[in-house]
């Protein structure tokens, strides 16, 4: 065998320069995203700890979030004393539950905003039809609501919405700067006084001016 | 029937005494149970002459000129010149034209417009129908407080008499107009008294003020040309039709002419009267007579809520738009208020601030938040814990106000603390630099001033 000095760097070199040439497999990563599914989340893979025992919990949680429902799983729970399970009966059941959702990352549907009260809207459709059905006499309408239920309800709100084309946020917006227009029941008191303390009326003004006329703040400390 | 406005050389003039909701008597006597009859006893004393003279003889120009040259302005407040904003309006080419008569009266304690619509709305329909015709308005709007909802049922009544007997209404006194009067009640929000948020109101909108320019004469109601004119404005214009321009700018003073309508209150009396423009101050609060004895005259409130705390040195001011504005008050809602001895200046502008505050509608910063912050310094004056840099915060934050507000609520907001500490310094020093309070009104925080010994004694 014959010792060409430099061979070797020279064959090296070779299989440098053809991969030169080739196409590259590397990617821009955060530029350039790689050819994946978008539901792929790497390889499913219980993981051990450095005593040999396993990591998972049990807690259920890649389970909940699993968006193809396809992780399947039992065990004991973290004390060893139960078996639990997570399977199709739990998962259709519990990851509709609220905290399931919030673990997982998801939206939790709120309260204030999921539903709302339905009311009796024959009134309301009478006092659109009295007027026009016209978002331009929109405080016409809801003075009238506000006389026929005694309070704006979010129903009455809607309908307004649907029947004039004017946006809920418009028909709210307008509502919620007159004094006189309030969302809160009459028979609900706590409420409504919470919301007047916030809302001070022209009587308490002209009461507080004769006060300060009188110079009676100082009357009425003196009682305490 | 107490003819106010329709004959403007009245003075010395009564107080019109009004309950405290409000009602008063000299109301027009029969309006609600023969409208017909109350419109002809006041055609019978000369109603609806000013606008026969300007259908019949002036024309809509010839109209705008004489109420020009009359230099009438605005009772709203602000002052404007009305037969420049009549031009403008009909200068603008626009498929419609709106008049808005402003009879809302925003002041709480102030009753000048609801007196003037209760003792003689013909005045203003009139006045009204006028200023439709001159501008070539077809729709014409009354907004007016819908909590008085008797007086609201006596201008409707009062607008289908006139109706009845076509000085309003399709074919104004056979012009060719027509004129349809809406009588449009209003309440809920101390801001309906701006025009540009009374318009927000009429259209049926969250009342926040609009940028100007465009005024209102430009794009107002519905994006059409519109006159926003106070019902006293209004009330002003069948006697200068009838009686010419010359007349009229004989009476009060120069630069504004004319009589207003004042809300006086005083320690004795209160009222509204009705006054000529440029009479000294002192005469308009000596309406409300004197401080009982042993007290004395301490600051004169004027403008309501938003107005400028004057010490009895000003007195003498003359009463009208551009006088006042120079001394840091101004005519606003034409409430004129004596305080006497009793009352303490940094608590009132206190009040008065805090009320501002609270009726900011929120659209500009300035006022949200600005109007917040002097609030905030009011209220640790009166409480007697003061931070040593408030009288520096107080002149920047009312300045800066002053120089970015939106709407005029905003820049008249700081007139009660700017114009107290311009005149009431020592007093507001005593506040802010020794947490005493001379009248006593405020809790003067003694233990802050180290006089403890004091504090426990009593």
């Amino acid at each position: 065998m014959t010792f060409i000095p430099g061979l070797g760097i020279v064959k090296g070199m070779a299989s440098t320069l053809r991969r030169f040439f080739e196409p590259k497999a590397t990617i821009k990563y955060p530029e350039q995203t790689p050819d994946q599914s978008p539901r792929f989340r790497g390889r499913l893979q219980l993981l051990y700890d450095e005593w040999g025992t396993l990591k998972c919990e049990t807690c259920f949680q890649c389970a909940q979030a699993c968006p193809i429902e396809c992780i399947d799983m039992g065990g004991v729970d973290t004390k060893g004393r139960y078996h639990v399970h997570w399977g199709p009966p739990e998962t259709y059941g519990e990851r509709r539950e609220e905290s399931a959702l919030r673990r997982s990352g998801r939206t939790v549907p709120d309260r204030a905003y999921e539903r709302f009260e339905s009311i009796d809207l024959v009134a309301v459709d009478e006092i659109l039809d009295e007027n026009d059905h016209d978002p331009k006499r929109m405080l016409q309408i809801l003075e009238g609501i506000q006389d026929a239920y005694g309070y704006l309800p979010v129903a009455a709100i809607k309908r307004i919405s649907f029947k004039t084309g004017a946006w809920y946020a418009f028909i709210y917006g307008t509502a919620s700067y007159y004094r006189h227009l309030r969302f809160e029941r009459p028979a609900d008191a706590v409420q409504v006084a919470a919301v007047d303390q916030h809302r001070p009326s022209e009587e308490a003004y002209v009461a507080r001016l004769d006060a300060a006329l009188r110079g009676s703040r100082r009357r009425a400390r003196k009682v305490h | 029937m107490t003819t106010l406005l329709r004959t403007p050389t009245a003075w010395p003039s009564v107080l019109l005494r009004r309950d405290r909701a409000g009602r008063g008597r000299g109301r027009a006597g029969g309006l609600l149970a023969d409208p017909a009859a109350a419109l002809d006893a006041a055609v019978a004393s000369g109603a609806f002459e000013g606008l026969k003279r300007a259908v019949r003889e002036l024309g809509p120009d010839g109209t705008i000129a004489a109420v020009a040259s009359s230099r009438l302005r605005g009772r709203g407040g602000a002052g404007f010149p009305t037969g420049e904003k009549w031009r403008a309006a009909a200068a603008v080419e626009a498929p419609r034209r709106y008049v808005v008569a402003n009879g809302y009266g925003a002041d709480p304690s102030a009753f000048t417009d609801r007196v003037l619509l209760e003792s003689d709305p013909f005045a203003v329909l009139e006045g009204l129908a006028i200023a439709a015709f001159a501008i070539g308005a077809t729709e014409a709007f009354i907004a007016v407080r819908a909590e008085d909802a008797e007086m609201v049922r006596r201008l409707e009544a009062a607008v289908g008499a006139a109706e009845e007997a076509a000085f309003l209404g399709p074919d104004l006194l056979g012009s060719g107009r027509d004129v349809t009067v809406i009588v449009r009640p209003v309440q809920g929000a101390y801001m309906l008294g701006e025009e540009t948020v009374l318009l927000k109101a009429l259209e049926g909108r969250r009342g926040q003020p609009e940028q100007r320019p465009p005024f209102p004469t430009e794009r107002g109601l519905f994006g059409m040309p519109t006159v926003v004119q106070n019902v006293q404005t209004l009330a002003a214009v069948p006697w200068i039709v009838v009686n010419g321009a010359a007349a009229y700018a004989k009476i009060g003073s120069k630069a504004s002419p004319g009589t207003i309508l004042v809300q006086v209150r005083g320690p004795a009396r209160d009222g509204v009267a009705e006054v000529p423009l440029g009479v000294p101050l002192r005469d308009v609060v000596a309406l409300g007579g004197s401080p009982g004895s042993g007290r004395k005259l301490k600051a004169v409130l004027v403008g309501g809520p938003s107005g400028g705390l004057l010490p009895p040195e000003l007195l003498d001011t003359p009463y009208e738009f551009d006088a006042l504005r120079a001394v840091g008050a101004h005519v606003g809602s034409g409430s004129i208020v004596a305080a006497d001895d009793r009352a303490c200046v940094v608590d009132l502008a206190r009040l008065l601030t805090t009320f501002c505050a609270n009726e900011a509608c929120g659209k500009s910063i300035p006022c949200r938040i600005g109007t917040r912050r002097l609030v905030e310094i009011a209220d640790r004056a009166v409480e007697g814990r003061p931070m040593p840099t408030d009288v520096q915060l107080l002149e920047d934050t009312s300045a800066d106000i002053v120089a970015s507000g939106l709407c005029d609520h905003e820049r008249l907001a700081t007139l009660p603390l700017a114009s107290g500490m311009r005149y009431f310094r020592s007093e507001l020093d005593d506040h802010l630099l020794r947490s005493s309070c001379p009248a006593g009104v405020c809790r003067p925080i003694a233990v802050a001033a180290g006089a403890t010994a004091a504090g426990a004694a009593k």
